[in-house]
């Protein structure tokens, strides 16, 4: 069936609204390995050694199950409880809407992320930074301009502030908050200290 | 996708904000094997665009014993899902980075170098990175991760997908045997005068190896 549209954000909360009611549990141990080794079956997956496939075949076959197990199974809301389901043909829609292009960061500092398509001679935007990993809140902003000094850096991935005033940004509470603009900030002056004010983060 | 994730991505999307969406799979987890689980990869990285206002994906397939996104398994379902996704879709694709090793130390270079050249050669857009020692010790993160991947990246880019796979075949199995016992490596401070941020020449001698070991089982590197 023709989509009649793409699905948003909004959609897909509706939709796990009116989805269909599952375990956690079932889903975790049931329905995903199931549905995957189904799948596996009935592309014939077989990787072999090859790290990375030079049959496009096998990319055809994977990217089809992978539309499948995605339209078979549907995505999981673990708070309500609830499955929600999309058909190939949104699947698609979503595709062709999709963005094919970022400006990432501005002025003199901006990046283009576009498509690359197989391994062409433009190599991938580089994003440096600790990647979410813990960083002392005394030496955050000299990591983080240490990376932006570096000539192949193109954007910046934060880490996570380990203290902020001292005291351990715990999940859900107004420590979290407070860390995670701080981490922003020294991000920020970290950029302007290498003199990359402009740079993606 | 639970209600927190879902809030989050309503208020971007009405902002106008770029979106990158992080998915992370496990190898041995809860998909299985290498196949489903790249079958659930590609899955939930259609669904990161197809129905949560996505504008780019950053993936992450995780070794279940190991904690990593080095190790052959992973980088093996990682480049097959990149592959498969670069050739029939549009969308923009990027990866981050887990080795097990800590900074200062030649496997962790070599563990990003891996990853740099899998990603690279199987046409992802953008790569994010390195969080060293798993990106579980504090201050276990250094530049000289990020600047092997960038470097890395630069000689892969336009390769011969075949030549990029026997390079690799020989690059991650010359440290995989280690994953037992990684070198812990050093902090950031320890790596890093931290008036002038440069990295110590201890460092600077570590990469030189490392540059000197990818050359010779042939990366085309110039730095």
């Amino acid at each position: 069936m023709v989509a009649s549209k793409p699905v948003s954000v909004f959609e897909a909360y509706d939709r796990f609204l009116n989805g269909k009611k599952a375990r956690e549990d079932t889903w975790d141990y049931v329905t995903v390995p199931n549905n995957a080794a189904l799948i596996k079956n009935r592309y014939y997956l077989e990787f072999g050694k090859k790290i990375i496939p030079e049959d496009k075949d096998i990319m055809n076959r994977l990217f089809q199950a992978g539309v499948d197990m995605l339209v078979e199974t549907g995505f999981f809301n673990p708070d309500l409880g609830k499955v929600m389901y999309v058909t190939e043909d949104e699947i698609f829609e979503g595709i062709k809407k999709a963005t094919k292009k970022l400006r990432l960061g501005h002025g003199k500092d901006e990046v283009v992320c576009e498509r690359r398509h197989g391994n062409p001679s433009p190599k991938p935007i580089i994003q440096g930074g600790p990647t979410g990993a813990p960083v002392s809140e005394d030496i955050f902003v000299a990591m983080m301009q240490s990376y932006a000094q570096e000539s192949t850096v193109d954007t910046l991935v934060s880490g996570v502030m380990s203290t902020v005033d001292g005291h351990a940004p715990t999940a859900n509470t107004p420590w979290e908050i407070k860390a995670t603009l701080a981490e922003i900030r020294a991000v920020r002056e970290g950029m302007i200290r290498a003199e990359r004010p402009g740079m993606a983060i | 996708m639970d209600m927190t994730g879902l809030n989050m991505l309503a208020g971007w999307a009405v902002n106008g904000d770029t979106i990158m969406t992080e998915q992370m799979p496990i190898f041995g987890g809860y998909c299985g094997g290498v196949e489903e689980t790249a079958i659930c990869d590609v899955a939930t990285t259609l669904a990161s665009f197809v129905m949560f206002n996505s504008h780019i994906h950053l993936d992450g397939p995780i070794h279940i014993r190991w904690g990593i996104t080095t190790a052959r398994e992973t980088l093996q379902i990682s480049s097959h899902v990149g592959a498969a996704l670069d050739l029939n879709t549009d969308l923009l694709l990027s990866n981050q980075y887990y080795p097990t090793a800590g900074p200062c130390t030649e496997m962790c270079l070599l563990e990003t170098a891996a990853q740099a050249i899998a990603d690279t050669a199987s046409g992802r857009e953008l790569i994010s990175g390195s969080a060293a020692s798993k990106g579980v010790a504090r201050d276990k993160s250094t530049p000289m991760e990020a600047r092997i991947m960038g470097e890395a990246a630069i000689a892969t880019a336009g390769m011969n997908v075949a030549d990029v796979n026997e390079i690799l075949d020989l690059l991650i199995g010359s440290y995989e045997a280690e994953f037992h016992h990684p070198p812990k490596g050093k902090r950031f401070q320890e790596c890093y005068d931290l008036k002038t941020l440069t990295p110590s020449a201890e460092y600077i001698g570590v990469y030189e190896n490392s540059i000197q070991i990818l050359k010779e089982i042939g990366l085309k590197m110039k730095y």
